[in-house]
């Protein structure tokens, strides 16, 4: 490379990072450390006391906190695996379905990813009024149907409210890794599969030995974004079971713990700025480590390919 | 495994995905256009007799025009700044080898990790004395720098899918840089501009949180946060409710619609290979 | 686009981030007076009520804002501690405000500037009084009881001829109304704050009402005594009187179940019936204060000043929000805050028309006790709010003993409460 090439560069590059990377140290890098400071000084309501170190995190730890902590991170875990194990590979199998297929496809593509743009506001309600367990419609067809003892109070029992919270946020996000798997199916070079089937491949077999590999990279920015998503879970679960994870805590996140140690609440009183942002620490570190995790795998696999 | 073989399965797996979308999306549509009073009796019963009463009634309500406009301003103003931010820092990283390039890429994807809740009591002190408090301009280039870690790592991967004779030939034709990028790159990259924008503009259009932190006056409010009120005081009209809630997913059901052959080929031509 | 140009538009962008001011308010002569709110649902009638000030107030204008109610904490709290937020600001009473009067958010208010509060009574002062100054910081506009709202058209036709005066009596007319194929009650237990107002209403007389109350507060007593987990028994008892699938059923479909004549019974706060009539403007309500535990106990009726008006004390236009803020302590406003949302009044120069708010009122004089949880323990996270809330979703599903969740709260409050440390 000559030199004036390469001082054109060393220009080009400052010019177009330093913009990008001053909005993200403004308005995300800088009030995140400074909400993480938090966590080691006293808080009165929200007048800030002097440093006080590990305080905040041993009340993290201890009751009544420890419960909600621990039941929360329980959630936000079984959230993940779920969510992981249904949504990806549900969306795996639209994608393949959509691969495989010619006629409706165009309307497919719009029908399955339709759920995803739609606001949470409008997912909320919507499915609130569906599973009303008095006037609500689900209810109604499985009583129709003949099976009266399964129309259950979907989102007030403590046993089904957070596999319905699941199953909602499936709805809304199948579409998500259906799209990335389906255009992970549509990179890949059809010659190999044609030349596998005309070797006498089954296609079970062409499948598992040719296309599953292949679309290894869409599975792993698939993983990274759900374990994102699911651990800090707070959307869905504020807008059906509020800042409490109604009912009973059975749809509390950490996410949702945070919210409601920070600001209180006009139904529960007083707030705790100090163990919230304690929580906040320790959300943000296992997030953290867990997508460095994830990104170092997914650049080892773009070597490897 | 013969499963596999059959598109009659296929088509039956798809066809039963769409009655699980298009049935409740629907039961939206229908209630939208009832009479609220006989909705909690029968919730199933056909909008034989249209009402379109509920959407005259929302859209009069309070200021939804001005809401709509100022929702268009965020959003749009945002991915304008978002594409713009999003081709240089992609073009920089997914192109050049240099120094820190991964230290630089790495930092960029920790902004994926913090939610803007998460730091909403620094963030307002910091706007206000910013003096960008109740002000549109702040939230874009809050909503910016909330979207931006996810769009350059999306661009990056494009410009660095392309091949590299690309750059030479048009160098040894004495383009500038900053020609390349706009002259020969951008075309090529217009697919993942498209899945960066639907992505950047399904949560700003769609939040309520922010909005109702950060502005203040009433002719600066959005839609989503019109609606939160909207919805307390019609707690009890089920129809109107409906009409406010299709109202407010109808712009981006537009655009997707617009947007999904550019978006559905920009995933194809590879995101996917990150 | 060559390089200066990018640089130029780049510059341009930051320059226009900077400079541009927030709302750029335009000096004029009229001041403009923002007012916050959690009431959604009132809308209309504050509205009015500024249209009514502005005729009388002109070169002041008043912009009514409602915010969602499960964000306004987040709202109020983040605005205010940033140095900014409207002049005038709704509040909930007691911990709901006074984290932020005690970090000085709010002009303390004397009866010399706001002559309104000479007319209220200590115990309703308190509400809007900072925790540890105790000084006055807000205007108490409004305050609750809780009793047992009744459809009389349905319990006719049960065959319920008296009103229950015991606990055993009114599980009797819940039997009686369940024979004739109505619910007993709309109350369910999709809604914790909901559950948490029903044992407001109905424990009382398990615990031993005010008594308790002075004793806990001053730590003679804690929440695991027997008869505070007795009260606790009581609400799971209720459980097989809720309506079927009561675990999931929300607020407002249950407050809907009784609106709309399917529920015998509704047991609660007066400030239900505003939202009952909105409903059914036709529906007969009735109201008599919670049974007594049992012939030897006494009745009570849970009551606390439930919400007040505050001013920002970084406002710049203090003598305008004042006068809004004595307006809003004015006879005028307070009837039609009683005639138009039936909320009782603090003052007692307010007349009171409606004749079930007046039997309540009459009740709360005299059986009058404080909202335990609300005027007590709401001051500092754990509240006992917060562990009973999600702590009653449990209990009616038979997820937790009466005794365990009792246990937890004493834990919870003993964890801050001075007089209650190390106590168990």
């Amino acid at each position: 490379m000559s030199s004036a090439l390469r001082r054109e560069q060393n220009r080009t590059t400052v010019s177009l990072l330093v913009p990008a990377l001053a909005v993200i140290i403004i308005f995300t890098t800088i009030p995140a450390l400074t909400t993480l400071s938090y966590a080691f000084f006293s808080w009165d309501g929200f007048q800030r006391g002097g440093f006080n170190g590990l305080e905040n995190f041993q009340k993290l730890f201890a009751y009544p906190y420890s419960d909600q902590l621990f039941a929360a991170l329980k959630h936000n875990t079984i959230a993940f695996v779920v969510i992981m194990t249904f949504q990806t590979s549900l969306g795996l199998l639209f994608a393949y379905a959509m691969f495989r297929i010619k006629r409706g496809l165009r309307l497919y593509r719009v029908v399955v990813f339709l759920p995803v743009i739609f606001s949470l506001v409008v997912v909320g309600y919507l499915w609130q009024a569906l599973l009303d367990p008095f006037y609500g419609p689900v209810n109604q067809i499985i009583t129709a149907i003949g099976l009266p003892e399964f129309a259950k109070p979907w989102l007030g029992d403590t046993a089904t409210a957070l596999p319905t919270l699941m199953f909602i946020n499936l709805w809304r996000w199948v579409g998500f890794p259906a799209i990335v798997f389906l255009a992970g199916l549509n990179a890949i070079n059809t010659e190999y599969i044609e030349a596998a089937r005309i070797d006498g491949a089954s296609e079970g077999q062409i499948f598992r030995k040719i296309i599953f590999p292949l679309l290894a990279p869409s599975l792993t920015i698939i993983t990274v974004l759900t374990f994102i998503g699911a651990y800090e879970w707070f959307d869905l679960p504020f807008v059906l079971g509020g800042s409490n994870g109604s009912p009973a805590g059975a749809t509390d996140t950490l996410a949702l713990m945070f919210y409601r140690l920070s600001f209180g609440s006009i139904d529960s009183g007083a707030n705790n700025v100090g163990v919230g942002s304690a929580l906040g620490v320790l959300i943000f570190t296992l997030v953290g480590l867990g997508a460095a995790f994830g990104s170092k795998m997914l650049r080892k696999r773009e070597v490897e390919q | 495994m013969k499963l596999l073989r059959s598109k009659i399965f296929f088509q039956g797996v798809l066809i039963i995905n769409s009655i699980m979308v298009l049935l409740p999306v629907f039961f939206l549509l229908n209630s939208s256009l009832r009479e609220s009073n006989d909705f909690a009796s029968t919730p199933f019963a056909l909008a034989r007799d249209p009402y379109w009463e509920n959407y005259a009634r929302v859209w009069s309500e309070g200021s939804f025009g001005s809401y709509f406009f100022n929702s268009l301003i965020i959003t749009g103003g945002s991915l304008v700044l978002i594409l713009i931010l999003a081709l240089g820092a992609g073009f920089v990283l997914g192109r050049y080898q240099f120094k820190g390039n991964n230290l630089v890429f790495g930092f960029i994807l920790t902004g994926m990790l913090v939610p803007a809740k998460l730091a909403i009591l620094p963030l307002f002190i910091q706007l206000k004395w910013m003096g960008l408090l109740d002000s549109r301009l702040g939230l874009i280039l809050v909503y910016t720098s909330a979207a931006l870690p996810a769009a350059v790592f999306i661009m990056s991967g494009f410009f660095r899918s392309l091949p590299n004779d690309l750059d030479n030939a048009a160098r040894i034709d004495g383009a500038s840089e900053f020609v390349l990028l706009r002259r020969v790159l951008v075309p090529l990259v217009r697919p993942g501009m498209a899945i960066v924008a639907i992505y950047s503009a399904i949560p700003i259009w769609n939040d309520f949180f922010l909005p109702l932190v950060f502005l203040q006056s009433p002719e600066k409010k959005t839609l989503m946060q019109g609606l939160t009120v909207f919805f307390g005081q019609y707690a009890s009209q089920w129809g109107v409710l409906f009409a406010g809630l299709c109202l407010a997913a109808l712009p981006l059901v537009v655009l997707y619609l617009v947007l999904s052959e550019q978006f559905i080929k920009g995933l194809t031509a590879g995101a996917v290979k990150g | 686009m060559n390089i200066k140009r990018f640089r130029g538009l780049v510059a341009a962008l930051f320059a226009a981030a900077t400079v541009v001011a927030p709302g750029a308010s335009v000096a004029s002569a009229d001041t403009e007076l923002t007012f916050w709110s959690w009431r959604t649902e009132d809308k209309a009638f504050y509205e009015s009520q500024i249209k009514l000030f502005e005729a009388k107030n002109p070169g002041i204008s008043v912009k009514f804002t409602p915010y969602l109610n499960t964000e306004y904490n987040a709202i109020v709290s983040t605005a205010l501690t940033a140095g900014k937020g409207p002049d005038i600001i709704q509040m909930r009473p007691y911990g709901g405000m006074a984290n932020l009067s005690d970090a000085g958010n709010f002009l303390p208010l004397t009866t010399a500037e706001v002559p309104a509060l000479k007319k209220l009574s200590a115990g309703i002062l308190a509400g809007a009084q900072g925790y540890k100054d105790k000084k006055q910081y807000g205007l108490p506009y409004a305050v609750s009881a809780l009793g047992v709202m009744y459809n009389p058209d349905i319990l006719d036709q049960s065959g319920i001829r008296a009103l229950p005066q015991t606990w055993a009596q009114m599980l009797k007319a819940f039997d009686k109304v369940k024979k004739a194929g109505f619910l007993p009650i709309g109350n369910a237990g999709g809604n914790g704050p909901a559950l948490e107002q029903l044992h407001a209403t109905v424990g009382p007389t398990f615990y031993g009402g005010t008594s308790f109350y002075n004793d806990v507060v001053a730590g003679k007593k804690t929440f695991t005594d027997k008869g505070y987990v007795a009260s606790l028994k009581a609400v799971a008892d209720l459980a097989k009187y809720m309506p079927a699938n009561y675990q999931g059923i929300d607020y407002n479909t249950a407050r809907g179940l009784f609106a709309n004549e399917k529920a015998a019974f509704y047991i609660g706060g007066n400030y239900e019936m505003g939202y009952f009539r909105s409903l059914n403007p036709s529906i007969n309500i009735g109201w008599f204060p919670a049974p007594k535990a049992n012939s030897g106990a006494k009745r009570y009726v849970g009551t606390w000043a439930d919400g007040a008006y505050a001013i920002n004390a970084k406002t710049t236009n203090k003598a305008a929000a004042l006068k809004f803020l004595n307006f809003l302590g004015t006879k005028e406003f307070g009837q039609a805050l009683v005639d138009e949302i039936a909320f009782i009044p603090t003052a007692p120069y307010v007349k009171i028309n409606d004749p079930a708010v007046k039997e309540i009122n009459r009740w709360r004089t005299t059986l009058g006790t404080p909202f335990l949880n609300v005027v007590g323990f709401r001051f500092e996270n754990p509240t006992s709010s917060s562990i009973l809330q999600p702590g009653f979703q449990k209990l009616i599903v038979g997820g937790i003993t009466p005794e365990q969740l009792a246990k937890d709260v004493q834990t919870a409050v003993a964890s801050w409460y001075a007089p209650q440390k190390g106590k168990s």
